[in-house]
């Protein structure tokens, strides 16, 4: 468990598991031993890879079951029946949980939770079904028998092998589930989970990502079930109903969710029950069912939750921080332009948007304001790419980008922050602004820094740390977002659009309820940023903030753009006064 | 397929159908309210089931019996609120977004476990409830139907009839709609909520009690018959994509007719077809064929 030695180089942890399978089988006082340590290490890859999935991606799946069946099955009857290599077997049943995760996890790219829960359960019936009916294929209940045994051709020391190539393949893949945990991947698989919008927000392909870990997860089930058939000879349906699923899911909630280590002691925990549980076989299906309930009701943060968890710590001292400094970056001051030409939306026949058209100057604060229900909101949704327009064009730096995705768009620099907040509430406020952040290094440089320990992501924690700083909030990094005023909230998820190096940031309501001091700050750094050649579209109600700062203002009534011009000439055209205070000649 | 086989198969399928409309209503009706739903529904279906064939073994008479039922289900369904729902509120962000899909499962677990204790693990049948024998064939235009299955069809839409009254026609089904829209904004209008949801619980598990104990002549029941109803039930209200009460109804009675038809078709593997046509379904049309699509934005 080496996220909870942080002390220590992850190498030399990883070198110790190492050394302690490797003289396991040696010492075990008898093969049974070695048996439970190979049930062990196989187990335990496919809660690695649920844990994944419900903690970090926060999808849900009562089906893995499912895919360990198909893993157990492909390689056992390719290696069995048609006398396969088992190398070639073993991959083939691999590639066939990938694809067959990649379509149940289809169901998963528009929708989540639900739908996800019902067809993976479904998938899981209709594998367990298939192998019991399909006897001339798989068996039935009767079985495939003879299935070859990993033992590397020594029949006396192929359990030991067996042991060292199952327990060789859970240590690769607790360090790529560390990994995942403790770097941009992980992070970006919670803002999956926070929600759809924030994670294209930050310029990440939803759809993408789901069914990405979903099948990742699938195939790490598959993988176990691989290691399940080879390991005893023999390969029934009955080993693959629901009970299979369902404990798999205790294994990785009575662990702990979302926390790297919590599998290896979830599956520990588990095989200790099976073990206890079949002296009593007749209650067993209600020990498991109560062990669910008073696990997720009474521990939910599961066994992990009691060694308490690792504080995150910025590494980077709040004073020493160098001062951060605005920049376009690569961007080019061009591609600060941001053009709506005559955009109308409108939801089932009601007009919320009509024909508006709006320009920001690169370097530019636009303003846009409206009484409520001006169509304000769906203005920026619509820029953003979270609505598809009914008509018009929208361009950034000149180019059409109408067809764009929100996470396209996100990379091409428009950058937008929320009305109501969007952080990751679990992690530390250092980490949601890293969010923001391009992962700077190739995969396997990130990894070999990960690896050694010391120094991984140090660049990005030191920038991160730079940019609170410049917001005024260094001292709040270790903090999480939950236990922030609401000020400092915002503050917290403006650090992060500025991480994702904005050449236009789109602010939604950036000062709607903090207290005026707290918007003069942002009035402040707003302007900072402006200085650094950003251009800014902000919609906000304050209007001593808006005249205060914006360059241009653009007012919007009714879904119709009634003025645009100057602070001062915006405050004179009667047209405005009327929107706001109501038609004159009616009081008169 | 002679004409006659035809109308038998649709019969069949029709009463299938509306049991599976019937536990689907109650899947709808919980998450419609509260966004969560009973995994273990076939399984409360199943405890229905043996309820009745308990009871009318020991000789109740079928009204008491049914009654007996609805009683046993409505404290279930109250037990499984309290004790598998309502202490994750109260751990807030600490539980699990999907925690209640495990606190559901799990109880139902426990039910099975007790059930196979009391009646074993073997199937049983249950005695007709509507006629005396369970060959009890009427004629109809020329074509020979069982009774039992006509008048389980019959009942089943009675059921779904008050339920539509419930759900729109009553001041409850009002307050159910009030706290799916806003709990909070239906608490300042002096809704109980909590009690709603309770309610909502409560109902659901009345429908799959009603609908065990209307399967119960129609297929052999076992402690363990109870996923396959969850399953089906939860494909039948995703055709209705959750939000429609006539679309689960559409979607029910389509899935308990293509049912029948594919098992005459292929008796292995037939009860299969219908479920990959729905996750099929799903994967393009995720609001199911009836419900409305709405954007994530906040």
């Amino acid at each position: 468990m080496p996220s909870l030695m942080p002390r220590i180089p992850r190498l030399a942890v990883y070198g110790l598991a190492a050394a302690a399978i490797a003289i396991f089988p040696l010492v075990a006082p008898n093969p049974f031993f070695v048996h439970v340590g190979q049930t062990f290490a196989y187990t335990a890859i496919a809660v690695i890879g649920l844990n994944i999935l419900l903690g970090l991606s926060g999808q849900m799946s009562l089906g893995h079951g499912g895919f360990y069946a198909v893993g157990a099955y492909v390689s056992a009857i390719l290696a069995t029946t048609y006398g396969w290599p088992l190398t070639v077997s073993m991959a083939m049943a691999l590639a066939a949980c990938l694809v067959v995760g990649l379509m149940v996890g289809a169901v998963a790219l528009r929708t989540r939770g639900l739908y996800l829960a019902m067809a993976t359960l479904a998938f899981g019936f209709i594998v367990e079904i298939v192998a019991q009916r399909w006897v001339s294929v798989t068996g039935g209940t009767m079985g495939l028998m003879g299935v070859p045994q990993v033992d590397f051709g020594n029949f006396r020391m192929g359990p030991t092998y067996f042991f060292w190539f199952a327990a060789g393949l859970l240590l690769l893949v607790q360090i790529a589930s560390d990994y995942v945990f403790g770097s941009s991947i992980g992070r970006r698989l919670n803002a999956v989970k926070e929600s759809v919008s924030f994670a294209a927000t930050v310029g990440l392909n939803v759809p993408l990502w789901r069914i990405g870990v979903f099948a990742a997860s699938a195939a790490l089930a598959g993988l176990a079930g691989v290691l399940f058939a080879h390991q005893s000879g023999f390969v029934s349906s009955d080993a693959f109903n629901i009970r299979l699923t369902i404990s798999l899911l205790i294994a990785t909630v009575i662990g702990g969710l979302g926390r790297s280590a919590g599998p290896l002691l979830g599956t520990a925990i588990l095989i200790g029950i099976a073990e206890a549980i079949a002296a009593v076989h007749d209650i067993g299906l209600m020990l498991y069912g109560g062990i669910l309930l008073v696990v997720l009701l009474l521990f939910p943060e599961g066994a992990i939750g009691l060694f308490g968890r690792r504080r995150a710590k910025s590494g980077v001292a709040a004073d020493a921080v160098s001062a951060f400094l605005p920049a376009l970056a690569a961007r080019g001051r061009a591609a600060g332009r941001l053009d709506v030409e005559g955009v109308t939306k409108s939801y089932a026949g009601v007009v919320a948007l009509r024909d508006a058209t709006l320009s920001v100057e690169p370097g530019t604060v636009h303003a846009l304001i409206g009484p409520n229900g001006a169509g304000k909101s769906t203005f920026i949704n619509v820029v953003a790419g979270l609505y598809a327009p009914t008509a018009g064009r929208i361009l950034i730096g000149g180019s059409d980008v109408t067809q764009l995705p929100a996470h396209r768009r996100a990379r091409l620099g428009l950058v937008r922050t929320f009305q109501n907040l969007q952080l990751i509430q679990g992690v530390s406020v250092l980490e949601n602004v890293m969010l923001g952040m391009e992962r700077r290094r190739g995969l396997l440089a990130d990894v070999l820094d990960f690896l050694g320990g010391k120094g991984h992501e140090a660049r990005e924690r030191a920038e991160a740390a730079s940019i609170l700083a410049f917001l005024g909030i260094g001292t709040l990094a270790d903090m999480k977002p939950k236990d922030l005023s609401y000020g400092h909230r915002k503050l917290v998820e403006l650090a992060r659009a500025i991480a994702q190096k904005p050449a236009i940031l789109l602010l939604d309501e950036p000062v709607a309820g903090v207290n005026p001091q707290e918007a003069r700050e942002v009035a402040r750094i707003v302007g900072k940023l402006r200085d650094a050649g950003i251009s800014v579209l902000l919609v906000e109600h304050n209007m001593e903030f808006v005249m205060g700062l914006a360059d241009r203002v653009t007012v919007l009534d009714f879904g119709n753009r009634i003025a645009c011009g100057t602070p001062a000439e915006v405050q004179k055209d009667p047209n405005v006064i009327r929107a706001y205070l109501g038609a004159v000649e009616d009081a008169a | 397929m002679t004409l006659l086989n035809f109308f038998q198969l649709l019969v069949s399928g029709i009463a299938m159908g509306a049991i599976y409309t019937l536990t689907a209503k109650g899947l709808f009706i919980t998450h419609l309210a509260t966004h969560r739903l009973n995994f273990g529904q076939g399984d409360f279906l199943m405890v229905g089931a043996f309820a009745s064939i308990g009871m009318l073994t020991a000789g109740v008479p079928a009204p008491l019996a049914v009654l007996g039922v609805l009683v046993i289900m409505g404290v279930l369904g109250y037990l499984l609120e309290r004790f598998a729902i309502r202490p994750l509120d109260r751990l807030g962000d600490r539980a699990g977004a999907y925690s209640w899909v495990l606190t559901t499962a799990g109880s139902a677990l426990i039910l099975q476990n007790i059930v196979e204790l009391g009646f074993g693990k073997s199937a049983q049948y249950a005695p007709p409830l509507f006629s005396k024998t369970r060959d009890n064939v009427i004629n109809i235009f020329g074509v020979g139907i069982f009774f039992e299955e006509a008048a389980i069809i019959i009942t089943a839409f009675v059921v779904v009839g008050a339920f539509y009254w419930f759900l729109f026609g009553s001041r409850w089904g009002k307050a159910v709609y009030a706290v799916a829209f806003n709990p909070e904004a239906a608490s300042l209008f002096g809704i109980d909520v909590r009690g709603v949801v309770v309610l909502v619980f409560v109902l659901a598990a009345l429908m799959a009690g009603i609908s065990g104990v209307l399967v119960g002549p129609l297929v052999s029941v076992h402690p363990h018959m109870g996923l396959i109803f969850t399953i089906k039930a939860l494909a039948v209200a995703a055709v209705g994509g959750f939000t429609n009460p006539v679309g689960i109804l559409v979607g029910g009675l389509l899935f308990g007719g293509a049912e029948a038809f594919s098992n005459y078709w292929d008796s292995a593997f037939g009860d299969l077809y219908p479920l990959l046509f729905v996750m099929a379904l799903l994967a393009v049309r995720p609001s199911g064929l009836f419900g409305e699509r709405r954007a994530d934005v906040r």
